[in-house]
């Protein structure tokens, strides 16, 4: 009885100890991948120690070690990141203080700290990734912590059978709450700017293009874009999703505008303002296409788009190049409506600028000497731009191969391929069309963003995938503004039509592990998984304010404050009333057989009449007493007892029903007065 | 309980500070939970709140609600909810955990001052419902936990450090739970009506005080303390000492039998008041009490002699309890010393 007060209380159960640790491991898992080495390493010897301390055979270290270890992890993650404000420091810092916090894990505070950060920190996982496996894994992690947190309690609860039903038990129940407050509680949008995560790799198209880019991209079968159509869907041949115009070009890469040295953003909104809403007036008439698109995580600010866009997406702005843009880089998973006017349907500007024709022009002062020779005869014998383009697909058609492996260019790469080579993917000809055209004098650019699409599930949604990636050009006619060239259409027209895997049928995806795309259950499969993402996609991640509304609205007619108030608190009072009658019956005890019932019923009113039973007197002594204290009762208590016995012990019908008439007539109250 | 709560001497009674607040909190427990020897657990008579860890889940989802808001981020809205739910659900739960327990005094076995009073208490389920994690203590004692999860009642004891001799009434029992998750407290102030019989701290007072013995008049009385006058055998009670066990006659085959010694008519041991004269009323209350037991261990037969009271030399655990008792209520005023 001497033990030290409220160690009882405060002391960390053993068992509990692997359970912190399991759900550490569970968070920090998925991390691992944007986590520095050294922070994982460190957690494992923090884990380690803890755990010989745990066997008896080390010490919780002393001051001087935390010390020298806090300071080791600040310089760490000083080292690795070098800012602190960005979403990957912040986990780091996270990881770290639990990592910390182990070596010191002794009370249940300690435990309760670390995976109340164990949870945060299972939180930003979805920063990072809201795809359907991450989401699975999240509950996972969140089963683990409660299952941690319930661990706490003690021996028994430590078991792990125990531990995660109780955990899953519990979280089964917030379930219900959770889907009604995602669906209720108001979405504020953001408070105040956070910061992305800066670090990762952008993926897909990149802001300059130079020969083996494309063919890297038509590798890979990752999704790109998903459009979903509301209303026409323009034919195959017209489905060029614009993200990037190139119009520099310094000899071998085609770039954004101009100057390298210039990033993207300020780049383009220095050369062209975006118009001011109004300047440019939306056509009012004509042929246009609604859709949505959803755009995988780019980490570039590019959107992708149909010719002619507009979007009202907050967020999302209009370029001077007929491109979408983003305010920052995509981080993850973008939708976005538009609308798009295809060019031949409004008219367009006929004039070009001095400046935008003088940069459209715009080639390398040396190279490609026999390109520009070839352009220079074709002007020399009169031909205007549209019949120069003409001929030089004319020339793409008879002579030109469509390959997925072309072979190596040299220093003039336009020649080498016009002349020699002649074999090539779509940046081989969008580039030495587009070089071409301007050495005749013609404005030209190109055009890099995706082409095609795969149809899902009846047309549902149009999958673009990274291998459709292509580039294309548009020169600028006087009379009709700038017109779209697909020089890759002149050799391989199947590549407009029918995509990539139908134009390389043999190359296609060749350097695939496994060639899953030949196999067809499998590509449905794959496309059917794709459907799910996109429905989880459109369902949850893409829940935002709007959606909110259309619910609500759809629930209840109109939302008003008061229909709000009725549909929140119509299932809290109605769980409060279970709530209230479960409480009645649950601490009524075991409910009690019909004679026990009467005879109570008769001990009630015995009670009322001024003498009750006593806690623990038999009925037989209750009798006796009865008789003693106020004999006129006697006789009737005495028959009333006596049937109770019966009733209750020889399991007599007979007695029950003698038993209940004599309750019924029984009024001692009236007969003590 | 017909004797007014007042009257009785409390454990841990109002602290001087917020006095008012005390009062009518003691007031209101005392109507709302009555003190009986058993006590079913209801609604009426639990109270829950989130704990100090409840309050740090509320505030991880509160960070977890600014983190998806910020990022815009619906998983982790979701995952916030569902913390939320839990923390909805779990103060039912919790509140279950107690709900329909029910703790019946056993006994209360006598305790010496400056020791620990433990009185033993029977938790049984009335429900199929088992309750897991249930600390009952006396706080600020330590207190013990224990888990009822089958049908048959379960015993505990809990202890409380006693100061003083006499009848003591316990304060009321804490009972509390925290399970399943720790982040809400469900809790309850139940009196068990526990009344502890405190003896005075036994306090050596040197040896006994063997044919000592201050009547009024009388001579002192020599004593032969060892009764060497062997008076022949008894039938052996159980409870009498081994020490004067006829172990002869037990190996020949004969019951067990007492060997009963003789001592002269005079030759009786008195622990008397009187011999102490000079210390106050609590020292020789405690001097009597080491006596007291030192007599029974040695088996020698002791009397004992209080104002106002004499009890017949004897021996025994009953004579032995008689004695402290009469020692434990022996009133503190109106003594002349």
């Amino acid at each position: 009885m001497s033990a030290a007060p409220s160690q009882l209380q405060s002391l960390l159960p053993r068992e509990s100890l692997l359970w912190i640790f399991a759900a550490q491991c569970a968070v920090l898992l998925p991390h691992m991948m944007h986590l520095p080495l050294w922070l994982v390493a460190a957690w494992c010897v923090a884990v380690y120690w803890r755990l010989e301390v745990y066997r008896g055979r080390r010490e919780i270290p002393g001051k001087l070690v935390k010390l020298l270890a806090v300071s080791l992890a600040v310089a760490g993650l000083a080292l690795t990141y070098r800012r602190w404000f960005a979403l990957e420091p912040m986990v780091a810092l996270l990881a770290v203080s639990f990592t910390l916090k182990n070596i010191e894990l002794v009370s249940r505070r300690d435990a309760l700290l670390s995976l109340m950060l164990a949870y945060f920190l299972a939180a930003t996982l979805f920063v990072f990734e809201q795809t359907i496996p991450y989401a699975l894994y999240g509950i996972l992690c969140v089963l683990v912590i409660t299952a941690a947190l319930a661990a706490q309690q003690g021996r028994g609860s430590a078991r792990p059978k125990r531990a995660l039903g109780l955990s899953a038990k519990l979280l089964a129940q917030a379930t219900p709450i959770m889907l009604l407050l995602f669906v209720v509680i108001p979405r504020l949008g953001p408070l105040w700017a956070v910061p992305q995560n800066a670090q990762s790799a952008s993926t897909g198209i990149s802001d300059s293009m130079s020969p083996g880019d494309f063919s890297e991209l038509s590798k890979s079968d990752k999704p790109a874009l998903r459009i979903a159509f509301d209303g026409p869907v323009p034919p195959p041949e017209q489905r060029y999703w614009r993200g990037l115009v190139y119009t520099h070009f310094d000899g071998r890469r085609w770039s954004e505008p101009g100057d390298a040295t210039l990033s993207w953003g300020r780049g383009r909104s220095q050369a062209h303002q975006p118009p001011e809403e109004g300047e440019r007036p939306l056509p009012a008439v004509g042929p246009r296409y609604r859709y949505q698109v959803i755009q995988e995580a780019s980490h570039n600010p590019w959107l992708f788009a149909l010719a002619r866009p507009h979007s009202e997406t907050p967020g999302v702005r209009e370029t001077g190049d007929d491109t979408l843009a983003y305010k920052m880089p995509v981080a993850s998973r973008l939708a976005y409506q538009v609308r798009s006017w295809p060019r031949d349907s409004v008219a367009q500007d006929t004039v070009l600028a001095a400046d935008e024709r003088l940069r459209h022009l715009q080639l390398p002062v040396t190279g490609n000497p026999r390109a520009r020779e070839w352009a220079r005869q074709r002007v020399r014998q009169g031909l205007g731009a549209e019949e120069i383009s003409a001929a030089l697909l004319q020339h793409y058609h008879q002579s030109f191969s469509y390959t997925l492996r072309p072979p190596p260019l040299g220093q003039n790469t336009v020649d080498e391929f016009l002349f020699s080579t002649q074999q090539g993917f779509c940046e081989h000809f969008a580039s030495s069309y587009v070089f071409t055209m301007r050495a005749a004098g013609v404005p030209a650019r190109v055009v890099a963003g995706y082409q095609g699409g795969e149809w899902v599930e009846q047309r549902e949604y149009l999958l673009v995938r990274q291998y459709d990636a292509h580039a294309w050009a548009e020169i600028w006619l006087p009379e009709r503004g700038w017109v779209r060239v697909d020089p890759t259409a002149a050799v391989a027209p199947e590549r407009i039509r029918d995509g990539l895997q139908s134009a390389a049928a043999d190359e296609f995806m060749q350097d695939a592990l496994l060639p899953l795309h030949r196999i067809a259950f499998v590509t449905k499969l794959r496309l059917q998984w794709d459907m799910i993402n996109y429905r989880w996609y459109q369902t949850v991640v893409s829940f935002d304010r709007e959606r909110q509304q259309g619910i609500l609205q759809r629930l209840l007619g109109e939302v008003s404050p008061l229909r709000m108030a009725l549909f929140l608190g119509v299932p809290a009072v109605a769980a409060l009333m279970i709530l209230l009658l479960w409480l009645k019956f649950a601490s009524r005890g075991p409910r009690l057989p019909p004679a026990g019932r009467l005879y109570l019923r008769f001990c009630r009113r015995m009670a009322r009449a001024g003498l009750a039973r006593n806690p623990g007197e038999t009925p037989g002594d209750y009798a006796r007493r009865v008789e003693r204290e106020l004999p006129k009762l006697g006789p009737m208590v005495g028959k009333i007892t006596t049937a109770y016995e019966k009733a209750a012990y020889g399991d007599s019908a007979e007695a029950e029903k003698q038993l209940r008439r004599l309750v019924r007539t029984f009024w001692p109250i009236r007969l003590v007065r | 309980m017909s004797v007014s709560r007042a009257s009785k001497s409390r454990r841990g009674s109002t602290p001087s500070w917020q006095p008012l607040f005390q009062k009518r909190w003691h007031r209101w427990l005392d109507r709302r939970l009555p003190a009986a020897q058993s006590v079913t657990l209801d609604h009426r008579k639990l109270f829950v709140i989130p704990s100090l860890a409840g309050s740090a889940f509320l505030l991880v989802i509160v960070l977890l609600w600014l983190l998806g808001t910020n990022y815009e981020n619906n998983l982790v809205f979701a995952l916030a909810f569902l913390l939320l739910g839990l923390f909805i659900i779990l103060p039912v739960h919790t509140f279950a955990n107690l709900s329909g327990l029910r703790l019946q005094l056993r006994e209360v076995p006598a305790a010496f001052a400056g020791d620990y009073g433990q009185a033993k208490i029977a938790l049984e389920r009335s429900g199929k419902r088992s309750h897991e994690r249930l600390h009952l203590s006396w706080p600020p004692e330590e207190g013990i936990v224990a888990d009822v999860t089958d049908s048959e009642p379960k015993e505990v004891s809990i202890a409380l450090p006693l100061v003083q001799r006499g009848r003591v009434q316990a304060p009321r029992i804490r009972i509390e739970s925290r399970f399943p998750l720790g982040l809400f407290k469900c809790w309850s102030w139940v009196d068990l009506d526990v009344e502890f019989l405190v003896y005075p701290q036994p306090k050596t007072a040197g040896p006994l005080p063997f044919g000592a013995s201050v009547g009024e008049g009388e001579q002192l009385k020599s004593f032969s303390a060892s009764g060497d006058d062997f008076a022949g055998l008894k039938n052996y009670q159980p409870g009498d000492s081994l020490r004067h066990v006829a172990w002869k006659q037990y190996a020949g085959g004969r019951d067990l039998y007492r060997k009963e010694y003789a001592s002269g008519s005079d030759a009786r041991l008195w622990l008397d008041w009187d011999l102490l004269a000079g210390r106050d009323v609590e020292t020789r209350l405690s001097n009597l009490c080491a006596w007291v037991l030192e007599a029974e261990r040695a088996q020698i037969a002791y009397g004992l002699r209080l104002p106002g009271k004499e009890i017949a030399p004897a021996m025994g655990p009953a004579h032995k309890q008689r004695l402290l008792s009469a020692l434990a209520l022996f009133p503190v005023q109106g003594v002349s010393q």
